[in-house]
């Protein structure tokens, strides 16, 4: 009897491994089953992630804010004065207004590129088990999204538009892993690659192995052919370290990436690139600084 | 193992997952994710006998390969739980009485979710996958780990409430 359980059993293991690997299979050989079925379920899920974005937007960030609780003391007296002014002036909504800002300032790097965008809000990160970086935003095929646009955020790159659902999209992020985008140096117009690398660094691999890199250089997408998966010009990081390594054949660097992903509420998608290269347009300028000249007074004045 | 209960726990498992796409993923935990689907399939996997491991590692992958992030293969974590749900049919037995040793239980829990994602990982390598740098991902799998480690005894009584609540009246016999 135990022997005959067991037997049923190990049919069972192999009958289910085998059905996985015919879907694997499957989906390895183009049969766009997963394709449609993950859109199915990103249609239905979308309006409860909506639902639960409004509810839970301030419980999000809840165990970043606990562990960065101490940096965040030396704050808390500056931003008690604000918390004053803020109340004397009784703002309608912190986060709508912080939201109508991120809203405008994309829209203002979108106008100042050329490009034609469509906004939408974050509404959801990837599992963790999926081992990729991902968004979901509340746009789809309905707003005329497709795969490989661009997706930008009000300081530069954010990623690119992986799979469409009706009303949601995925997001993959500028900090996965698996991607990688053609940039060239702001100004020196050097070209390299900039790679994920899973966090908040980047990797620049410069091609010209006779260009030059240094801290602070801003780096621009090349753009790709018909403005897919890139639009050039996007803003999308600066140097922070170069990595001088005689016997290497490619010049490195780590690189900074000009928007902050784990803080991300509105981003834009760029439905059609612009007509001709911004070029460095989009470069953030730095901002003008006062000099103040003295002269000193020909007479000094006689002290009592 | 009735069909009826096979349809009830793959209508739970397929809730947790909503839960956990909808809500929990929300949630910026420090050092990477957790998942509250696995542990979850994993606390189903442990309590079940060597067919039920079997066949709601497979019903549980399936639901996960669901994702809408996931850029793997259709199938692939229906693979890799598969073969969890075989390990913990044949371990099930050594480990003895979960409800004398709950440490135990909690940590077979985390173990159970780790060893799941590096047998993803694992197959991911195989079918040719770029799945990122071994740091990060070993940083990952032991985040969730943690995480569940932590988590799991929160809502493990509800999970057991609901399972029990799932069997028919003869195999609650």
């Amino acid at each position: 009897m135990a022997r005959g359980g067991g037997n049923r059993s190990r049919l069972l293991l192999v009958l289910l491994l085998v059905s996985s690997l015919f879907l694997i299979t499957l989906d390895l050989r183009g049969v766009n089953l997963a394709g449609s079925i993950r859109s199915g379920v990103s249609t239905v899920i979308s309006p409860v992630e909506n639902l639960f974005s409004k509810l839970l937007s301030p419980v999000g960030n809840l165990a970043s804010d606990v562990k960065n609780f101490g940096q965040s003391k030396k704050k808390i007296a500056e931003l008690s004065k604000q918390v004053d002014e803020l109340k004397a002036k009784q703002i309608i909504d912190e986060d709508t207004v912080g939201q109508l800002n991120q809203l405008k300032n994309v829209l203002d790097l979108a106008g100042r590129g050329g490009y034609k965008v469509v906004s939408a809000r974050v509404i959801n990160r990837g599992s963790t088990e999926s081992f990729k970086e991902t968004l979901t935003i509340d746009v789809g095929s309905s707003d005329g999204i497709s795969r490989n646009m661009t997706v930008i955020s009000e300081s530069g790159l954010v990623g690119v538009i992986k799979s469409v659902g009706s009303n949601s999209s995925i997001v993959l992020l500028m900090s996965d892993p698996t991607f990688k985008i053609g940039v060239r140096i702001a100004g020196t117009q050097s070209i390299g690659v900039v790679s994920g690398q899973g966090g908040s660094t980047y990797l620049l691999q410069l091609l010209d192995a006779t260009g030059e890199i240094k801290v602070g250089d801003t780096l621009v997408a090349r753009g790709s052919q018909d403005g897919r998966p890139f639009v050039p010009g996007v803003p999308v990081g600066t140097v922070t370290t170069v990595q001088s390594n005689a016997s290497s054949i490619t010049q490195n660097a780590d690189v900074a990436s000009m928007t902050n992903l784990e803080k991300l509420s509105i981003v834009a998608v760029v439905i059609t690139p612009p007509i001709g290269d911004p070029r460095d347009s989009l470069v953030p300028k730095p901002r003008p600084t006062a000099t103040v000249y003295i002269t000193p007074s020909p007479t000094p004045t006689p002290s009592r | 193992m009735s069909q009826i209960r096979v349809i009830n726990t793959s209508l739970f498992l397929l809730l947790t997952f909503l839960i956990q796409e909808s809500v929990i993923a929300r949630i910026n935990f420090p050092l990477g994710g957790f998942s509250l689907y696995i542990a979850v399939l994993m606390i189903v996997l442990s309590l079940e006998d060597r067919t039920g491991s079997l066949v709601f590692g497979f019903i549980g992958g399936l639901i996960l390969d669901l994702s809408p992030a996931a850029q793997s293969p259709f199938g692939q974590w229906a693979l890799a739980m598969t073969f969890i749900g075989y390990l913990f049919s044949v371990n099930r037995e050594t480990v003895g009485d979960f409800n004398d040793r709950p440490i135990t239980f909690i940590s077979l829990i985390s173990f159970g979710a780790a060893v799941s994602m590096i047998t993803f990982l694992v197959i991911g390598v195989l079918l040719g996958q770029n799945n990122g740098g071994v740091v990060r991902n070993l940083t990952l799998i032991f985040a969730n780990s943690f995480w569940t480690f932590l988590i799991v005894p929160i809502f493990i009584p509800i999970t057991l409430k609901i399972r029990k609540f799932l069997l028919t009246n003869r195999e609650r016999v």
